[in-house]
């Protein structure tokens, strides 16, 4: 299929819109420098990059048509639109929630990164193409690291930020290393050549291995264990909108292409992790990580006494809990994967959203800043009440029907016959284990009486509506989960799964 | 024959695993580490004589090329595909039992040497990768495995070399010998991607295929590029280059004297007797290419880059006795005296081909690992302290240091009959002489050679002659003391058996080895050209107004020594050079080592300086420049009124600085320690991934 420029251009209109943006934030932020008023150049730089994002999602819509690139470079179609709009919704959300930010005076840059690691992250869901998908998870990577450390009179933050850079640059390395290894074994770089490739050549110890590297690659994106070490760093010394974006935005890219990797490239290595009927492929070895995942996250979130240290573990088991339904295959599972990868994005925006605005209160993330919140701003501690309990996957808000969905799938998946009944009990009985530190978080938040000393907090009106518009979301998604479903099942439909 | 050529492979493979196990062990259990690494050699050495002996037989069936390969796919692309190979021939049979050989003498020298370091764990890690290293250069039959191997003994010399890193001189100096043994490694690189591309293989023998054989030397000969030359020539020199590097040859010989910062003794031996062997033996692997392809009887039409070789050679060697003739330290005169016996192997090669060269380079390699365990001995001996003018009168005091010495530095003056330095140093004489092309490389040989029974006869008359001067200087400090060492108070005392009985072995061998490649029974050489050697004196008859000529030097050499050193010996540690005195400018620029060091710190090191300089520089003014721009613009837009001036320091000078200093305090106060964890977990975590996978397969 031959390709003009002109068409590239509109098949990537989003993506070039977003880097207009982050150019066009950078030099009004250098204009606004000169008046020194870091809230004036906050708000601008802010309102300016949320427009963005808010416009790239309408020129996804109105704009942007279907179809795909050569080689699979680049992909436009209803299941990726949707994704897409996802992320971009949940930056804009972490981008309000930064409004605030007194930590530097680099505000542009600040919001440029965000905006242009949401652009990593849109080529991530674009790509169809081995090599595409790489360099788009390293602009993601990059972004991110830059976002970790970008508060520079916290030593921890710089500490935390070259540790996930460092962890980042070994995985990325090995994912790297494994593609390649793919690459040799089946000859092309494309999703669907390599699934043919696959095909004809059959499992080869060779494929194999790549197979594994590229697992751990991706794995460390989801934050899965083993390959999460360094989520509980960066999510507590990150800035509270910069976790907050590593935590929903990253994911929900991640693991849509890690579903999509692992169904439309090696779908013919899947393998077998039912129960006694082990199959080398790429599902035992993702069914091992969630099993790893679901443990050891929710095992080492009981320690915690930091909130975003806790949601950085409660993070590595949901990568569990996920990785299930990729584990168990099949286009329902695709279907799974992202419907719990949105919700659960939202709920974690929104509670980063609560965290930070306890933060900027009260001085601090640990568990004794969060008690008795309820005395103080009720309805922040509703909020934050609300999150949890739908982390915890409590009926009827979000997180339950997709943590239910999920574990409907394993067990209904292709690999039929209850096959997949380990890991599901493996998932129930880790979940069981997770509410006592949600519990322990909700006690001190509406039981206990406050230890801390607060502050007056600064005005906090975008970010108390991002909070309440995720609320809303969560519990609306719980109870109505066809508003994302039906048309998720059509996309899929129609991309031909 | 046929069993241990066909598991070749595991010579290097054992040692690799060793490497691999110990670095996994915890620091404490260094007797475990100890053993492994030790075993492995010990059975690398089995397997090598094993091999050696295999060779032997082969001349027995009067095959012409007692030469064995075993090719395999490394991975196969699309249609096709890249093939390793491994090979077994004499050159590399005697590389291997050299190798090895010196290799445990290394291991278990190292045993004593390292018994107190805290970090013997990692050391002996150390070690066995770069055993396993080296030994996989001798028989990795693709210049890519070779290429592999060797950037593999690079990084094992870089992190022996900087083993105490905690002092700044090693850290420094390893850098260096990584950096400038990297430039030669990019023309190694260079070359084998020519070659690649010319051939389209790398591996030296494959059944008529290989790029070593006849059909691709032909081609390579027969293709001409710019000025005359042949791509065989082209590629040739390019490998050159990497020889060069590693060999430590002018211009890249900088790197070698520095080297010696490593623990005496193990990083000596490796950078004297082993490691640096390893460019002379590439040069001799790819000898058919040298030779332009063109199968000529050696010394007849010789090509470029065999001129080349010999040329470098010779100035090497004379260029590097130079410097030795006025350093002080004992192991840098050494470490200048390798440099330039390196030279005298590239001379044989370039003009009496692969059996003169060698021949010297193991002849070598055992008396310069006795002349480095003696200088060890007279180290520790001395309570570390490594200037000979501090030295003095160890004769009597160190009577078997003094003995083994004494034969070491014979051989390596070249002391006639009984002495194998003399033997295969005449050999390259021999072939210089008769060299087509030039009589320049002999006549730097035989200056050379004067130059080489000078310094040499210089450094026994300093340490082992006249009287002890170290008395007066307790400990000079090198900052770190290389080992606690219980000396006897005050007085320098012979060094204990487990260092002496390594000495007398090694004398021994310096004493036998040279029988084996005299011009009457040229036994070395037949046996690298695969044929049978027989005794006949009438070569000797030929060959004597060579050894005549060697001989009369040697004695000029060791005279002159004698005279300027040894008739009257040094009154006090401080009192000048008698060279010093009679040439002060002379021998302070040999000490300062021709200022080689400061002209590439004054040329490359500068322009590089210059070039970041200049890159610095546009990117303030072009980079700078756009913000000004872009600055101007929103100003239209914007509220306040500063001046263009406070905007562009504001915004590129103290945000720079500002942002660079937040960034380094926060790098301050980065916490060492856990980070390696993670990394470690990650590792781990694959592994045990790969692991269930591939068990999978195997039992699916």
């Amino acid at each position: 299929m031959a390709m003009n420029y002109l068409d590239l251009a509109r098949l990537a209109a989003a993506e070039i819109l977003l880097v207009v943006t982050a150019l066009v934030v950078l030099s009004v932020d250098l204009g606004l420098r000169q008046c020194d008023d870091l809230a004036r150049r906050t708000r601008w730089a802010v309102a300016l990059g949320v427009a963005g994002c808010v416009s790239a999602v309408v020129i996804l819509w109105e704009l942007v048509p279907e179809g795909a690139m050569p080689a699979g470079m680049f992909a436009s179609d209803a299941l990726t639109r949707g994704v897409k709009a996802g992320v971009l919704l949940l930056t804009a959300g972490s981008l309000l929630l930064s409004r605030g930010i007194r930590f530097t005076p680099h505000v542009g840059e600040y919001v440029a990164t965000v905006i242009l690691g949401a652009v990593g992250m849109l080529l991530i869901v674009s790509s169809e193409n081995v090599l595409i998908l790489f360099l788009a998870l390293e602009l993601a990577s990059l972004c991110l690291y830059i976002l970790t450390g970008f508060d520079k009179r916290s030593a921890q933050g710089t500490e935390a930020a070259l540790k996930y850079f460092l962890f980042g640059g070994m995985a990325g390395a090995v994912l790297l290393f494994g593609l390649s290894l793919v690459y040799g074994a089946t000859g092309a770089i494309e999703f669907g050549k390599i699934a043919q490739g696959v095909a004809e050549s059959g499992v080869s110890p060779v494929l194999l291995m790549g197979l594994v590297m590229v697992m751990v690659g991706l794995g460390f994106k989801v934050a899965s264990a083993p390959f999460h070490f360094w989520a509980p760093d960066a999510y507590q010394a990150a800035p509270t909108p910069a976790a907050g974006f590593i935590a929903a935005g990253s994911k929900v890219a991640s693991f849509f292409i890690l579903a999509k990797l692992a169904e439309s490239a090696f779908g013919p290595a899947m393998g077998s992790s039912a129960w006694g009927r082990f199959a080398p492929g790429w599902s035992p070895v993702l069914a091992t990580m969630a099993a790893m995942s679901m443990v050891w996250g929710n095992l080492a979130a009981l320690m915690q006494t930091n909130v975003k240290r806790l949601l950085a573990y409660s993070a590595v088991a949901h990568a569990g809990y996920t990785l299930v339904a990729i584990a168990a295959g099949g286009p329902e599972g695709l279907s799974a994967v992202t419907f719990y990868a949105v919700t659960y994005a939202i709920t974690t925006l929104g509670a980063f959203g609560v965290v930070g605005l306890v933060e900027s209160a009260t001085g601090g993330a640990e568990l004794d800043h969060f008690a008795g919140l309820v005395k103080r701003s009720p309805r922040l501690a509703v909020c934050l009440g609300i999150f949890v309990l739908s982390l915890a996957g409590i009926p009827p808000l979000a997180g339950f029907f997709g943590k239910f969905y999920l574990f409907l799938v394993a067990l209904d998946g292709s690999v039929g016959s209850l096959g997949l009944l380990w890991l599901v009990a493996l998932g129930a009985a880790t979940t069981c284990v997770s509410f006592y530190y949600y519990l322990v978080l909700l006690k001190k938040v509406f039981v206990e009486d406050a230890v801390m000393p607060e502050r007056a907090a600064p005005g906090t009106g975008v970010e108390s509506a991002v909070v309440w518009a995720s609320t809303i979301l969560v519990v609306l998604l719980g109870c109505f989960p066809g508003w994302i479903l039906t048309p998720l099942r059509s996309a899929l439909m129609a991309v031909g799964w | 024959m046929h069993a241990i050529a066909t598991h070749i492979w595991l010579i290097p493979l054992l040692p690799l695993l060793a490497a691999g196990v110990v670095a996994l062990l915890p620091k404490r259990a260094s007797t475990a580490a100890i053993g492994l690494a030790t075993g492995s050699m010990g059975l690398a050495l089995v397997l090598s004589l094993a091999a050696f002996l295999a060779t032997l037989g082969g001349h027995a069936d009067g095959a012409a090329h007692a030469t064995h390969i075993g090719n395999f796919d490394w991975f196969r692309l699309g249609t096709g595909s890249v093939r390793l190979g491994f090979l077994l021939d004499p050159l590399g049979a005697v590389m291997l039992v050299m190798v090895s050989f010196v290799g445990l003498l290394i291991f278990i020298f190292s045993i004593g040497y390292m018994a107190h370091d805290p970090n013997r764990t990692r050391f002996f890690c150390f070690l066995a990768l770069f055993a396993s290293a080296m030994l996989g250069v001798v028989v990795a039959n693709s210049l890519l495995l070779l290429f592999a191997c060797w950037e593999v003994m690079g990084v094992a010399s870089y992190l022996l070399i900087g083993f105490w890193y905690h002092k700044p001189s090693a850290a420094v100096a390893a850098k260096k010998a990584f950096l400038v043994t990297r430039i030669g490694d990019i023309g190694l690189f260079l070359g084998m991607l020519w070659m690649y591309h010319a051939t389209g293989t790398l591996l030296f023998f494959d059944d008529g295929r290989g790029c070593l054989e006849a059909d691709a030397l032909t081609q390579l000969g027969g293709t001409a590029v710019r000025g005359g030359l042949t791509a065989a020539t082209g590629i040739a020199l390019l490998l050159l280059v990497g020889a060069i590097g590693k060999s430590g040859q002018v211009p890249l010989h900088v790197w070698l004297p520095d080297a010696m910062e490593g623990p005496t003794p193990v990083s000596a031996l490796i950078h004297a007797a082993t490691m640096v062997a390893a460019g002379v033996f590439l040069v001799a692997r790819v000898f058919p290419l040298m030779t332009g392809g063109v199968d000529t009887p050696v010394g007849e039409g010789t090509s470029v880059a065999l001129q080349a070789v010999a040329g470098v050679g010779a100035l090497t060697a004379v260029f590097a006795a130079c410097l030795a003739v006025a350093q002080q330290d004992i192991k840098r005169i050494l470490a200048y005296s390798t440099v330039s016996q390196l030279g005298y192997m590239f001379l044989g090669l370039g003009t009496g081909g692969v059996a003169v060269g060698m021949f010297h380079l193991i002849t070598h390699a055992f008396f310069k690992a006795l002349l480095f365990l003696g200088a060890g001995s007279v180290i520790h001996g001395c309570h570390e302290q490594q200037d000979i003018r501090w030295m003095g009168g160890l004769r009597r005091l160190m009577p078997v240091t003094y003995a083994t010495y004494a034969v070491g530095m014979m051989a390596l003056a070249g002391v006639p009959l009984f002495f194998s330095g003399f033997w295969s140093k005449d050999e390259i004489l021999h072939a210089a002489w008769s060299w087509a092309p030039s009589r320049w490389p002999f006549v730097l040989g035989v200056v050379g050679a004067f130059l080489t029974a000078f310094y040499m006869t210089r450094q026994m008359a300093e340490v082992f002659f006249g009287q002890y001067r170290g008395g007066v200087r307790p400990h000079v400090g090198h900052g770190i003391p290389e080992a606690t060492h219980g000396g006897t108070a005050g007085g320098v005392h012979e060094s204990p058996g487990v260092m002496t009985v390594p000495l007398v072995l090694l004398a021994g061998s310096t004493l036998v080895l040279g029988w084996l490649g005299t011009p009457a029974w040229p036994w070395f050489e037949a046996y690298l050209n695969g044929h049978s050697a027989h005794l006949d004196f009438g070569r000797l008859a030929a060959a004597w107004p060579m050894m005549l000529v060697s001989v009369v030097v040697v004695a000029l050499g060791i005279g002159t020594g004698w005279w300027v050193y040894g008739r009257r010996s040094r009154v006090g540690a401080t009192a000048p050079d008698p060279l010093e005195s009679q040439f002060p400018r002379i021998f302070r620029g040999l000490q300062a080592r021709l200022y080689v060091d400061e002209l590439y710190d004054a040329t490359v090191v500068r322009l590089h300086h210059v070039v970041s300089m200049v890159c610095g520089w546009m990117d303030e003014l072009v980079l700078g420049g756009l913000v000004t721009l872009v600055g101007l613009g929103s100003r239209l837009a914007a509220f306040s009124a500063r001046s263009l001036d406070e905007l562009l320091v504001n915004l590129g000078f103290d945000a720079g600085c500002a942002s660079t200093r937040w960034g380094g305090r926060g790098f301050s106060w980065l916490q060492n320690g856990s980070a390696q964890r993670y990394l470690g977990g990650l590792g781990l975590g694959l592994a045990t991934l790969a692991i269930l996978v591939l068990w999978g397969w195997r039992h699916g």
